[in-house]
């Protein structure tokens, strides 16, 4: 596509200077000072390792960022691959994680600053400031400013930046070698500080956050395959070795003490090994005291910069996933840019600035992406295993799984080591992700995830107590999803074109659903491999291509199972259905005679509403709606609209009551509710049964809703419901509306229905059928039928 | 005043107002004149509303635009919107957020003109995309409408009327605001 090439404009250089751009921030020239001061001559190995970890959750990067070069990066293949759940894990994390550290930046820049004008500490009210922060709160104010009005920086602009950066970093290195004395060096790890690697290396490790940022822009990478691995897995190694370089020169050329809880101690170095040289009789001690400065500076800002913008990406992205609400999204009539995310991201970096001091903001930047790169790790993971289709990456981890496998726990380990406070933090906003997916975005999320889906489609092998969990935290969205049963290729035709006509008027998608038998003595696992699956396969392409015509979105599955009748219910309940359409016949969906408890157990507890459709014939034109109100007609009138509005059809009310003026004041005000009015009434008196078989011999297609629960269940078990349904011409669908069972029922198991009458519904066997009425509400059902 | 006499004045003197006067020639560069040179190949007598370039920003910002040029009952209307590119940079908003945004406006514009076409330019230098697709496009005028505020605002939000007014090797029309005092 030649507009998705127009959209591409960053090179390989402007990529790479992005990595190394927000990576080189406050990080080097602040935490050399605590890093000395805690673990000696190993703060150099500190950086090393910080970088290492880095390394393979890059390499991981590379491959999910080349096979979705999606807005969004690290959130979006964790959500994609882990489900939404983690994926609000993922996007929080690294939505405040971007906060803390551009927090952190402005510190730095603040210090920086002040180590220029040198201020004393300023008292606000009852709030006591470093002069670092009230700089740093002036220096954030002015890059949200920046970005808020999205003022232009040229791409030049940005790469001359990187390269002062790296050239004042360089020449300073060199400049140290000439002075360096490796006896500074030693005694390399001086007691104590080996236990305080790791914990400094949590701490450090802000001074690696950037390289996955490459991927949030991926879309608009040139040639993405062949630049973004090379962006990210370059500026990982690149930004590793400078860190690595630069802290063993200072070490060695500058006192330890001089470093050591120093926080513009570079500065101090510069001034010091500059000040060896002169040029004119001048001592160049200011030139590279000032030279160093000038970096502190670009280096924050160019950081704070970049992570503005990139977790203005982070929320667009969990806004498209409704994560968050997309309204927070929304772009400025003017400036072109995502005004109120900013804002907000804006607003939480002066609130962490006021609160916190260097290393808590630091360590909570780490520990934050820590998490969302332990993620990133196991996405990967569930990408190749899961086999899904169209996951295609350009650029392969090497040593798969190892390297994904030790990114993860790396990351994840790191986290340990950092102090308990802040892990004690992190763990509260981890947990304050998953309760907003689970109160908030859960019913708003559409699309789950691939592990999700993975896990659901093996229900039959896996632990019963995993797919119950999987099946507790999948996504509810908005999105109308009508499930098909598919097991007949005769009947396949009318249920997808009664589903897809549903879809379309809801805005929905159809799953269509083909759940195949496997008899007792085979394996589900022996199915699978003798190709069950495709023999399927051929049944779900007609279905979809069927759908298709109604340009829905159709999903299909295909489901192994030991007892088709059972699974109709499962899936539903599996693939979120809110609405499931499924044929009735002789023996449609092996009709499990044998277990009537069963049966009612399940079809006494309705996953979704159900539209059970006894096919003779698809034919919408003349649809008649027998009704007599109460909220289980709702069903049959919004379906009986639906079909009108899809399919041109002409709609009949039937009402059945004994005085005909109340009967039609009663129709028309039903019929008005249920956007009807423009319907032939039908007024009719007498027996219910033999109105409706009347008034059928008209009708193309026949509607009843259940008022009762149990309805289904007598249908499934073969007993006969209503005479009439068997006797008239025209196709009938019945519908009955789901048990709604409140949240806590679904998040905790089955235990409680809160629909479900109590009484009749514990018990078993025919007196369950009692319960069962059809509209009209006169009840033509005697109980006790005999099952066949 | 009748704002349709305006216009044909302006169909009048079409071939002044596409002719660049000395003062002017002063702000253009050579890479302008040479560019003018090669895209004078259109013909001479043309209606000025024959193709109208119709550049929009947003979806209230297309709808207010194509409305107002709605009564001089253009020939063909192409609705462009121009992705601010970052060039070297990332871009302000997500590739996938622009095009939304462009598709909302361009919808918005076929509100009012049904038939109109629409074309997409990704750009750093917006103005410069806007005289690209007059000739991809073969538009015969460029009609738009100046965002209000102040000087400040104007500043910020990089108000682009001085140059496309001034650049333009096709008339500029500009559109008047609704409810603009006169």
């Amino acid at each position: 596509m030649s507009d998705e090439e127009l959209a591409k404009d960053l090179g390989p250089l402007a990529a790479l200077t992005i990595g190394i751009g927000t990576m080189i921030g406050a990080g080097i020239f602040v935490l050399p000072g605590t890093a000395v001061a805690r673990a000696g001559p190993l703060a150099a190995f500190t950086f090393v390792l910080g970088g290492v970890i880095a390394l393979f959750t890059a390499l991981s990067a590379s491959e999910l960022g080349t096979a979705m070069p999606k807005s969004g990066g690290a959130y979006f293949y964790v959500n994609r691959a882990l489900g939404p759940m983690f994926g609000s894990v993922a996007g929080w994390a690294n939505w405040l994680g971007l906060a803390f550290a551009s927090a952190f930046y402005m510190y730095g820049f603040g210090e920086y600053v002040n180590a220029l004008v040198g201020l004393g500490s300023v008292g606000l009210g009852p709030v006591s400031l470093e002069a670092a922060q009230v700089i740093g709160l002036a220096g954030a104010l002015l890059f949200i400013a920046v970005n808020y009005f999205g003022a232009k920086e040229t791409g030049g602009l940005q790469i001359v930046i990187v390269m002062s950066l790296l050239g004042i970093l360089a020449v300073f290195t060199v400049v140290g070698l000439l002075n360096a004395d490796m006896e500074s060096l030693r005694p390399l790890a001086p007691p104590g500080t080996t236990s305080e690697v790791l914990p400094v290396t949590g701490i450090i490790f802000v001074s690696y956050l950037g390289f996955v940022q490459i991927t949030s822009v991926a879309e608009e990478i040139k040639n993405p395959g062949r630049n973004l691995p090379l962006a990210v897995l370059g500026s990982v190694v690149i930004v590793t070795v400078v860190y690595a370089l630069f802290l063993v020169v200072l070490l060695a050329a500058v006192p330890n003490e001089l470093v050591a809880n120093n926080e513009t101690a570079v500065v101090d170095a510069a001034r010091l090994l500059f000040g060896n040289y002169e040029v004119f009789g001048y001592s160049l001690g200011a030139v590279g005291a000032g030279m160093l400065l000038l970096g502190g500076l670009l280096a924050t800002a160019s950081s704070a910069n970049a992570s503005i913008l990139s977790s203005s990406r982070i929320n667009f992205a969990m806004g498209r996933e409704k994560i968050v609400t997309p309204k927070l999204n929304e772009i400025h009539k003017r400036f072109g840019t995502p005004y109120k995310s900013i804002a907000l991201t804006g607003a939480l970096i002066l609130v962490f600035l006021v609160a916190g001091g260097v290393e808590s903001l630091s360590t909570m930047g780490s520990v934050l992406h820590l998490i969302v790169y332990g993620l990133l790790n196991l996405a990967l993971i569930v990408m190749r295993e899961s086999g899904v289709e169209g996951y295609d990456p350009d650029f392969e981890v090497p040593f798969y799984p190892a390297v994904p496998i030790i990114g993860t726990v790396s990351s994840f380990a790191l986290i340990v080591y950092i102090e308990p406070t802040i892990i004690l933090i992190s763990f509260g906003l981890v947990a304050f992700a998953v309760l907003w997916y689970l109160l908030y975005a859960r019913g708003k999320v559409e699309s789950r995830g691939v592990l999700g889906t993975w896990i659901l489609d093996r229900s039959d092998e896996l632990p019963k107590a995993a797919v119950s969990a999987a099946t507790s935290v999948q996504p509810s969205g908005d999105d109308y999803r009508v499930m098909v049963p598919l097991a007949n290729p005769a009947t396949e035709e009318h249920l997808i074109t009664l589903a897809s006509a549903i879809a379309k008027q809801r805005n929905g998608t159809v799953v269509a659903v083909n759940i195949a038998n496997v008899p007792d003595q085979t394996s589900l696992e022996a199915a699978r491999d003798r190709g069950a699956h495709e023999a399927a396969h051929d049944l779900l392409d007609r279905a979809r291509d069927d759908a298709e015509t109604f340009g829905v979105d159709v999903e299909t599955h295909v489901v192994l199972s030991h007892r088709v009748f059972e699974e109709v219910f499962d899936a539903a309940r599996t693939y979120g259905a809110d609405l499931t359409v499924m044929g009735w016949g002789e023996d449609s969906h092996g009709a499990p005679g044998r277990a009537e408890t069963a049966v009612d157990e399940l079809a006494h507890s309705l996953p979704s509403d159900f539209l059970v459709f006894r096919d003779r014939g698809f034919d919408p034109s003349r649809i008649l709606v027998p009704t007599a109100g109460g909220p289980a007609s709702d069903l049959s009138g919004a379906v009986a609209k639906m079909l009108q509005t899809e399919f041109d059809g002409e709609v009949t009310l039937l009402h059945v009551a004994d005085d005909e003026a109340a009967g039609r004041r009663f129709l028309t005000e039903w019929a008005a509710e249920h956007d009807l009015a423009d319907a032939t009434m039908r007024i009719e008196s007498g027996d219910v049964e033999a109105a409706i078989d009347r008034a059928a011999r008209d009708a193309t297609m026949l509607i009843i809703g259940a008022t009762q629960k149990g309805l289904l269940s007598r249908l499934f078990r073969g007993s006969v419901v209503l005479q009439v349904l068997e006797d008239v011409e025209c196709s009938v669908l019945l519908a009955e509306k789901r048990d709604n069972r409140s949240i806590r029922a679904r998040l905790f198991g089955s235990g409680t229905r809160a629909n479900a009458p109590s009484g009749s519904d514990d018990s078993d066997g025919p007196t369950a059928d009692t319960d069962a009425t059809l509209e009209p509400s006169t009840p033509p059902v005697e109980g006790g039928e005999t099952d066949n | 005043m009748n704002s349709n006499d305006v216009f044909s004045a302006l169909k009048r003197d079409y071939k002044l107002f596409c002719c660049p006067s000395d003062a002017e020639r002063t702000f253009l560069t050579d890479e302008d004149m040479s560019a003018r040179m090669t895209r004078t190949d259109q013909p001479d007598e043309r209606d000025l509303l024959d193709h109208v370039l119709l550049p929009v920003a947003h979806e209230a910002d297309a709808l207010a635009t194509a409305r107002v040029l709605e009564p001089y009952d253009p020939e063909q209307v192409t609705a462009l919107h121009v992705v601010e590119k970052g060039g070297g940079v990332p871009d302000k908003t997500p590739v996938e957020q622009s095009e939304e945004l462009a598709a909302d406006s361009y919808a918005a514009v076929r509100t009012v003109f049904p038939d109109a076409d629409d074309h997409t330019a990704y750009d750093r230098d917006i103005v410069g995309a806007i005289f690209d697709a007059v000739d991809e496009v073969g538009a015969s005028a460029i009609a738009y409408r100046s965002r209000d505020g102040n000087r400040l605002m104007q500043f910020l939000s990089g108000d682009l009327s001085i140059k496309l007014v001034t650049r333009s090797h096709v008339p500029v029309i500009a559109l008047p605001r609704e409810g603009a005092t006169e």
